[in-house]
């Protein structure tokens, strides 16, 4: 076997918060709730907890205050609150903050720095609008973009995903699927935000565009939510309530090409794209064809077909067709169910989590009535192929 | 103070020490591409460092380009979130990869900027178009385009 850490570390429990529009408490107080609910889950006092890793992005371009505690919880922040004397705290800086997060935890457990290490995310929903700005001036990078009128995330994925409909002729009936599909699975999970609220095709397609071709219904959802995770070693883990979920590797995406602030151009993606999933396989020691659970990133409905073109589960320029006709329906035999998880169309934007969440719960055999026989090893995706990254799970631990 | 309420401006840019001969240039409706005095590569916008050759003093010059260009991608922004641009919804914004001998093997150089032609103008992707300029204060211009194909 090799000699690099793949599956020395296992996450042993979680929590998850209800995700909802406004919580009714200050964000830090949902994220002690749901880090203490996550050591409770894994066996373990937060006494134990010695280590704490997390990401602060809040990704509204309205220019909200950040004010730690209430609209992000940094790792100092939930350290301060749960063991005041942690041996490793640290954040992660950038877009892809699970597989980012995840591999800065599964470090300091893999070195030693810590036993138990808390990954958690802890997203808010800013009062006001999300987006919109009064600013009279832009200075820094956004003056070669904000001036001209190209401003805010929408833009960007409507951009980035009209040169594919021009390159590749993908229709909106075929992104409806994707949607469809999304709020399908988030409409059965109990803490979703859409929970009992599935989508219609039909309402998919009657739905105004705000920036040609997306509609609101290809973006998630501001919410207050929070998850956490719980990793240690292979060996701790093995006498833990619940059967380990090891980590076999990671990759986080980047650096592109530079561009404009918030610039996507297809072909800039997906190169830096192949690159990341190179060192996916690389990291883990395993390809795709190994994989029994993938799990899409949605943020935006597009990047399903950009993160399924990355990875090879189909051509590129044919995920559009790949969707079509239950191709990701998790409810056919044939369907490859790339949402289960919901993803953030389905839950809310989590940022990510639902997909690590769906892989957690899959090889851990704990996703109750969604549970699929045979996940031995999973696949989750986060943010765009290009600037976030990716993580692969396996149930059994390294052979030594 | 009385019942009229000016529109609000549109935003402009704060220039800085690598901008300001961009738009020294684009107030007077000259599109400019900064170039590498080391390698003599033209990027936009430009950086502390060169891409091309990675040299850490590249000293750019605002260099005149024609501004033409194809369409690489387009979106109509039905909702603004900037200040100024409601009474101008929709808008078109085109992402444009700038041609001309003085880019020929060269990485590519790619602007957005609204197409001025309005939302029911004939657009494809690889459409021509040409730099124009928007007056959005009396001393402030910024890029915007049109399409290239008449005239
Ligand atoms: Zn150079």
């Amino acid at each position: 076997m090799s000699m690099r850490g793949r599956d020395r570390v296992a996450i042993v429990g979680y929590a998850q918060s209800p995700v909802v529009r406004s919580a009714d408490r200050p964000l830090g107080a949902l994220a002690v709730d749901t880090a203490r609910a996550a050591i409770a889950d894994a066996g373990l006092e937060p006494a134990q907890v010695d280590g704490f890793v997390g990401a602060t992005l809040l990704p509204s371009s309205g220019g909200h205050a950040v004010t730690d505690g209430v609209s992000v919880v940094s790792a100092d922040w939930l350290a301060a609150r749960l063991n005041p004397n942690p041996r490793y705290a640290a954040g992660f800086q950038g877009l892809g903050q699970i597989p980012g997060s995840m591999a800065m935890a599964v470090n300091a457990v893999a070195t030693g720095a810590a036993d138990h290490v808390l990954v958690h995310r802890a997203l808010h929903n800013p009062r006001g609008s999300y987006h919109a700005t009064s600013a009279s001036e832009f200075g820094g990078p956004m003056q070669w973009t904000a001036p001209q009128g190209f401003f805010g995330p929408l833009a960007m994925i409507a951009l980035t995903y009209n040169e594919y409909v021009q390159r590749y002729g993908a229709s909106r009936e075929a992104l409806a699927e994707v949607v469809v599909e999304a709020r399908k699975n988030g409409a059965r999970l109990p803490w979703s935000y859409w929970s009992g609220r599935p989508l219609t095709t039909e309402q998919y397609l009657a739905e105004p565009m705000l920036d040609d071709p997306i509609c609101r219904f290809d973006c998630d959802i501001p919410v207050d939510g929070v998850a956490a995770f719980v990793l240690t070693t292979a060996e701790r883990a093995r006498d833990l309530p619940h059967r380990p979920v090891h980590v076999s590797g990671y990759a986080t995406g980047g650096p592109p090409k530079r561009r404009l602030p918030a610039h996507w151009p297809l072909d800039d993606l997906m190169a830096a794209g192949a690159g990341m999933a190179e060192r996916l396989w690389a990291s883990a020691g395993m390809g795709l064809d190994e994989i029994d659970l993938l799990q899409v990133y949605d943020g935006f409905s597009p990047l399903v077909y950009l993160w399924l073109e990355a990875l090879g589960r189909c051509p590129v320029g044919e995920a559009h067709r790949y969707v079509r006709d239950g191709g990701i329906d998790s409810d056919s035999a044939d369907g490859d169910p790339v949402l289960l998880s919901g993803g953030s169309l389905g839950n809310g934007r989590m940022h990510g989590v639902p997909q690590l969440l769906e892989c957690y719960l899959q090889v851990a055999g704990r996703a109750g009535e969604r549970q699929r026989e045979g996940v031995e090893t999973a696949l989750s995706c986060h943010s765009s192929p290009h600037l976030g990254g990716a993580l692969i799970y396996s149930a059994e631990a390294h052979q030594w | 103070m009385t019942a009229e309420h000016p529109l609000p401006h549109r935003p402009v840019p704060v220039p800085d020490e690598l901008s300001a001969a961009f738009w020294e240039a684009a107030a007077r409706h000259v599109l400019t591409l900064a170039k590498c005095s080391v390698c003599g590569t033209l990027t936009h916008p430009p950086d502390v460092v060169c891409d091309t050759c990675g040299s850490t003093d590249p000293r750019f010059t605002a260099t005149p380009v024609d501004g033409r260009g194809v369409v690489r991608s387009w979106t109509v922004v039905r909702q603004s979130f900037l200040p100024g641009f409601a009474e101008l919804l929709p808008l078109v914004l085109v992402d444009v990869e700038l041609v001309g001998p003085e880019l020929d093997g060269q990485p590519d150089v790619r602007l957005v900027g609204r197409l001025l032609d309005g939302v029911d103008a004939p657009l494809a992707a690889g459409s021509a178009v040409r730099v124009a300029f928007e007056q959005v204060r009396g001393d402030v211009a910024v890029p915007a385009f049109e399409l290239a194909g008449a005239s």
